[in-house]
């Protein structure tokens, strides 16, 4: 039994040392990170920082279950205790959050120069990079193709339309969007056609894209990609970018956005993992994995899946303004949504 | 007679910091609106529909799975304990499988193997397929998962509580009537209040289950109080939407104290050893085999299998190795110490229980089993309200915050069974150590410890698998840094490969059954 004992603490100190952070790293520079990026595409673009510059990164990852809002929301609780240096969003409106709430400290980065000035606060709070692209994912067997979102009051297309629930993720951020560019009467207005039409809400965009991928919906208003995703892995689909004519709105873009944390503890690993973040290079990595996202930096290599920023017409859009629109709108999307 | 009363005070101490502060400090913050004393988030919950649903949505749930558990388990029970049943070992082994499996994996194993691109969809049409998959996400997944999980629970009960029943009565009743008249009124009679406890147990760990209604998508209290956190980052609402599923836990409780406790108090082994009377199945044999086997099959090895096939080949092993492996060492880590530190303080607890030591035992009693039956985020978000100061970062930014939170949670877990392993040890013994001159501390050393070491390993290894499969609190708290396995694998799952998370899940299983397996080595070359 003592033997036992013996056996289960030595392998018990073991596990520490290799598990705990910190434990045998002492005078090591670390970075603490909030990510909501999806773990599976952010954490090999932080592993690659640590092995680039020595410096330990202690990342702490959003779940899905929590709308990609819990580390956001963890920011929030932690705002006069502040544990995190950095925040990687993966949208622009929750660092718009930040920094309305106070929490973020402005930084421009030397590595932003070149991604336009959309994608950027003017004041430096947060920076954009890698974005996706929200756009229309069509089963092939569809004749008559959707071009524009407003296919989704289109008659033909009656019962035959899937979107993600509004409530939650860019769904909510571009309908938002959409009340600042049309105003609030064509916005609800688009919002009850929508509904007229029979539109199934499903609860992520990744489900919607699922469904139209079996046929089981015409068409659907997904992330990029969702809508690669289901490309690659061989589904009847096809992409489309709505919206792109000369008098048309334009694709909703959405941008991943690093934010620097006020007094976060270790601000000058953090400045140098924005950079990181910031860089052409870790664009291209995001663009060629499976996030298969739009690179802002100019000229950056991309798959053939994946369109070049330069080569899409953009909807024009103020992320601060879209930030307060989303608060103004949420009983009114929650009762559409019917609860 | 000082350094007794110097530990429990101690400890009473204790069990109020880790679990009573963080709780009133998360009621108190759901009293105030804008800083005024108000009971606006209790109005709006209790005048919007949806708080009905979710009452109503968490309430089925609960009762449908108790239900399932309880008619399934129970005759489960009897079956494996009382009769010449084939291989009943081997099926007890098996059936217990699931509820040491954290229940949100064998979800994830049961969406691989019924998803419309899941193993089994080649099997069906299209359109089954997507019943299918619609009745996995929701209430009928969730019962399905939920009760092949807590089912073992009373079938483990029925097993246990059997042995208390004294051989000669089913002996004297066996000269009259036949064996299932036999089953019906003197053993299922006899045991009833045991199983009643564990269907109460069922009850409650299914009305505060978070991870498996989160991950199939059915609202309950325990989901909302996570997202009204999470998502809306609204403390009070979250703590408002906490309440209904404490008071029902309370008053469940009330329930159990004074309709079954004096009856469980009566139900103590019959000291007969394995002289219990074994009920020969004859011709019945074969057809009950077939049925045990084929349950077995449903809620035992299909999951599994689905598992280890979605996983499949050994590289993706590795891969996931390399993945989660720094989480997989943290959980087991963290598991084993929270279980050493939930050993002692449960053993403290209920030394304190069983001897009544301090007039407000009950109390104590009732307010560890409250604080098992809340959800995990409710106490995780009472964690967050009460040490994320500047001034206790030792705590809140360490690993020291994850310890914590379990000590809230499952103290009742390591204090129920020391007061069951006290329970076996005459009062006299002690009575006459101390009689003779020895101190308390040398009683408990040289006395109580030696006896109850068992019951000690046992609460060990239960609260280990506990610490293990935590998400409710570790996912809210866990440092930067210092995710566990449990966490990552919910991270994975947005936009993770299937076969990855598969294989992280298996290694889970592994974690959670090689030290049961161990320790079971261990007695039995022990006994030898």
């Amino acid at each position: 039994m003592r033997k036992l004992v013996i056996a289960v603490t030595a392998a018990l100190i073991a596990a520490a040392a290799l598990s705990l952070p910190g434990c045998f790293s002492k005078g090591r520079q670390s970075v603490v990170v909030y990510v909501s990026e999806d773990q599976v595409f952010s954490e090999p673009i932080l592993k690659d920082f640590e092995r680039e510059t020595g410096i330990t990164v202690k990342p702490v990852f959003d779940t899905e279950e929590a709308k990609s809002t819990g580390v956001m929301n963890r920011l929030l609780a932690e705002k006069n205790n502040p544990q995190a240096d950095v925040y990687w969003a993966n949208e622009p409106i929750r660092a718009e959050v930040l920094k309305q709430e106070n929490v973020a400290a402005p930084y421009q980065s030397p590595s932003a120069e070149g991604i336009l000035a959309e994608f950027k606060d003017p004041q430096g709070f947060w920076t954009g990079f890698s974005a996706r692209a929200r756009l229309l994912i069509v089963n092939q067997s569809v004749t008559d193709k959707p071009k524009s979102i407003t296919a989704y009051g289109d008659p033909g297309f009656n019962g035959k339309t899937v979107i993600a629930n509004p409530l939650f993720g860019t769904t909510t951020t571009e309908i938002a969007a959409l009340f600042i560019l049309w105003g609030d009467e064509k916005a609800k207005t688009f919002l009850t056609d929508m509904k007229g039409n029979n539109v199934k809400i499903a609860t992520s965009n990744g489900e919607s894209a699922d469904f139209v991928a079996a046929g089981q919906f015409a068409f659907s208003l997904v992330d990029s990609d969702d809508a690669a995703n289901r490309i690659k892995q061989g589904k009847p689909v096809e992409m489309i970018y709505p919206d792109q004519g000369d008098n048309e709105v334009g694709c909703f873009i959405v941008p991943n956005a690093v934010v620097l944390i006020k007094n976060g503890p270790h601000p000058e690993a953090a400045k140098k993992l924005i950079d990181y973040l910031l860089s052409a290079e870790t664009e291209r990595k995001l663009a060629l994995s499976d996030a298969a996202q739009i690179p802002l930096h100019q000229g950056v290599e991309t798959p053939a899946i994946v369109r070049k920023i330069e080569t899409i017409k953009t909807m024009k859009t103020d992320y601060a303004a879209v930030a307060r629109k989303m608060r103004e709108i949420e009983p009114l999307l929650k009762q559409w949504v019917g609860l | 007679m000082r350094a007794r009363r110097v530990t429990l005070s101690a400890t009473l101490l204790l069990l109020a910091i880790l679990g009573l502060a963080p709780i009133v400090v998360m009621f108190a913050r759901s009293l105030s609106v804008d800083g005024a004393f108000s009971f606006e988030n209790y109005r709006h919950l209790l005048a919007t529909g949806r708080s009905w649903q979710l009452l109503s949505n968490s309430i089925g749930l609960a009762l449908a799975t108790t239900l399932i558990s309880t008619l399934v388990g129970l005759p489960l029970g009897l079956l494996v304990a009382k009769t010449d049943l084939p291989l009943r070992r081997v099926f007890v082994l098996l059936f217990a499988l699931p509820l040491v499996i954290p229940p949100y994996i064998t979800a994830v194993s049961w969406v691989d193997m019924l998803s419309p691109h899941g193993l089994a969809s080649n099997s069906f049409s299209e359109a089954t397929s997507r019943k299918l998959s619609g009745l996995l996400f929701g209430f009928p997944g969730c019962v399905l998962v939920l009760a092949s999980t807590f089912m073992p629970a009373v079938m483990l009960a029925t097993m246990t509580f059997t042995r208390t029943i004294n051989p000669r009565l089913e002996e004297a009743a066996r000269l009259s009537a036949r064996p299932l008249r036999v089953l019906r009124g003197i053993v299922v009679p006899l045991i009833r209040p045991g199983v009643l406890l564990a269907a109460t147990l069922v009850f409650l760990l299914s009305l505060g289950e978070f991870g498996v209604p989160i991950f199939l998508r059915y609202q309950v209290f325990a989901v909302e109080s996570f997202t009204q956190f999470t998502v809306s980052y609204n403390f009070a609402a979250a703590t408002a939407s906490a309440v209904p599923l404490a008071l029902l836990t309370f008053v469940v409780l009330g329930v159990e104290w004074f309709v079954l406790h004096e009856k469980i108090q009566a139900l103590q082994p019959t000291g007969q050893g394995g002289d219990t009377y074994v009920i020969p199945l004859r011709s019945n044999r074969v057809w009950l085999f077939a049925l045990v086997s084929v349950l077995c099959a449903l809620v035992v090895i299909t999951p599994l299998f689905s598992l280890v096939m979605q996983a499949g080949s050994w590289q993706t092993y590795l891969r996931a190795l390399r993945v989660v492996s720094d989480s997989l060492m943290r959980s087991v880590f963290l598991a084993a110490v929270g279980a050493t530190a939930l050993t002692a303080l449960g053993f403290f607890v209920g030394y304190m229980i069983h001897t009544r030591a301090f007039s407000i035992w009950r109390a104590v009693d009732a307010g560890t089993v409250l604080l098992f039956a809340l959800p995990g985020t409710v106490i995780g978000m009472g964690l967050i309200a009460l040490w994320n100061h500047p001034e206790t970062n030792l705590i809140y930014a360490t690993p020291l915050i994850i310890l914590l939170g379990y000590l809230a949670q499952y103290t009742a877990l390591t204090g129920r069974v020391t007061v069951a392993g006290l329970t076996f040890i005459p009062a006299s013994m002690e009575e006459a150590a101390a009689s003779a001159g020895a101190s308390w501390p040398r009683r408990i050393g040289a006395i109580v410890l030696p006896l109850v070491k068992n019951a000690l390993v046992a609460g060990w290894l239960i609260a280990y698998i506990f610490c293990l499969r935590d998400t409710g609190i570790t996912m809210l708290v866990y440092p930067p840094g210092y995710d566990t396995l449990p966490v990552r694998i919910f991270t994975l799952m947005a936009n993770g490969a299937p076969s990855l998370i598969a294989a992280a899940c298996v290694l889970m299983i592994a974690a959670t059954v090689l030290p049961l397996i161990g320790v079971a080595l261990l007695m039995r070359t022990q006994r030898r």
